[in-house]
């Protein structure tokens, strides 16, 4: 596994064409693992009739909502998940 | 979707129509024998042209249709005509 | 942008795919690609999921604190021990409400449920507005179900974007110690296992 749980990760800015799992709203966005989900058929592959294997690690990431909306209008403590593969994950600190 | 402004939530429900629940049944019985998957769908759905102005259901069949000629299941062609003579049954003498 | 509804019960303004849809299912069957057991098959499945497969699989979590930690640990093996036998390959993750934590499932890229547990998804699940706002303000979404969470409560967001389906475990309701489990079963709502919402006497 590349990502521990409570490792600082960003998501992929990246703007790769087809069908993708990886909301809009995430991308660059920096959060945490908050853990391994498992493995599962890479969904970008399955979507054009391939085997989308091998299986890539599916993490479940949090994010703080006020990283992710200039205007949360809630407390600070709110946070959000979402399942994301690793090919869509960096390091907080590294570089792509 | 996620994030963009929007006005409020609808909370009405509508009856679900006997079409619908076939929709439902197409598509979970080709998912069932492997000739569909979630993400093929996902993917057919995404790629409609008029995602926004379809309902729900109507956005599944037109993407179940572009995948099933997609994989040479059936044509557009037979597809038309058969939906044709349905409305034609429907409509009565 | 609302999601469009085309459809009424007179033949007037039936959508167009309704035929469309018929005639898939004919030529489908025609050539053998489908039969009718397998269709009939299919509609039976979805017929047979409701809400109240939610609402057993809580109650039971409420009153049996193995059943409960089960339930949280594999969605799937404790649908399976109240014979709901889940047949959809993605994984099923029950997440807790607690007093400091409140949990809110949506799927913004398209409309994830879990379908095999609890059957269709309501129509303002599905609805842009909904996957649009709930993301990003939670808080205001829940206003408009009738719920508003403390300030002191976390409000936790899952956004369903890969292959897991989402369930909330709401908290048991005060004044409930006495109630047996199926009357307990009759308090939870739908809308309390997407988390719009929570169950009350």
């Amino acid at each position: 596994m590349t990502f521990e749980p409570g490792e600082r990760v960003r998501v992929l800015p990246s703007e790769k064409p087809g069908h993708v799992r990886t909301p809009a709203y995430l991308k660059g966005k920096a959060g945490w693992i908050e853990s391994l989900i498992g493995a599962f058929p890479n969904p970008e592959e399955v979507a054009y009739g391939l085997s989308g294997l091998p299986e890539r690690p599916l993490y479940k990431v949090g994010f703080k909502q006020t990283d992710l909306w200039d205007d949360y209008r809630g407390p600070a403590e709110d946070y959000l998940y979402a399942d994301i593969y690793e090919h869509w994950l960096e390091p907080e600190r590294g570089t792509t | 979707m996620g994030g963009e402004p929007g006005g409020p939530i609808d909370r009405s429900q509508h009856e679900v129509e006997d079409w619908e629940r076939l929709a439902d049944a197409i598509n979970g019985a080709l998912g069932a024998k492997g000739l569909q998957s979630t993400d093929e769908l996902r993917r057919s759905i995404e790629s409609l042209e008029d995602y926004r102005e379809l309902s729900y259901y109507e956005r599944w069949v037109a993407a179940t249709e572009k995948l099933l000629i997609e994989k040479d299941f059936l044509s557009s062609d037979e597809i038309d005509e058969r939906a044709a003579e349905i409305e034609r049954r429907w409509d009565g003498p | 942008m609302s999601d469009h509804h085309s459809h009424e019960e007179t033949r007037g303004i039936m959508s167009p795919y309704a035929a469309r849809i018929r005639a898939i299912e004919a030529l489908l069957l025609e050539k053998g690609v489908l039969t009718e057991p397998e269709v009939q098959d299919s509609i039976s499945y979805m017929e047979a999921r409701s809400p109240a497969n939610g609402a057993k699989l809580v109650a039971r979590a409420w009153v049996n604190p193995d059943f409960k930690a089960l339930l949280l640990s594999d969605g799937k093996a404790a649908a399976s021990e109240l014979g709901m036998a889940p047949e959809h390959p993605a994984e099923f993750i029950v997440v807790e409400n607690t007093p400091e934590l409140h949990n809110l499932i949506v799927c913004t890229l398209c409309s994830c449920y879990p379908r095999a547990i609890l059957g269709r998804p309501p129509d303002w699940y599905k609805s842009f507005e909904y996957r649009s706002r709930a993301v990003r303000e939670p808080r205001a979404v829940m206003r408009e179900f009738g719920f508003e969470p403390p300030e002191d409560v976390e409000v936790v967001v899952h956004d369903s974007t890969a292959d897991v389906r989402y369930m909330v475990l709401p908290m048991r309701p005060p004044g409930t110690e006495d109630m047996k489990e199926e009357k307990l079963a009759g308090l939870v709502t739908r809308d309390s296992l997407v988390g719009v919402n929570v169950p009350r006497l």
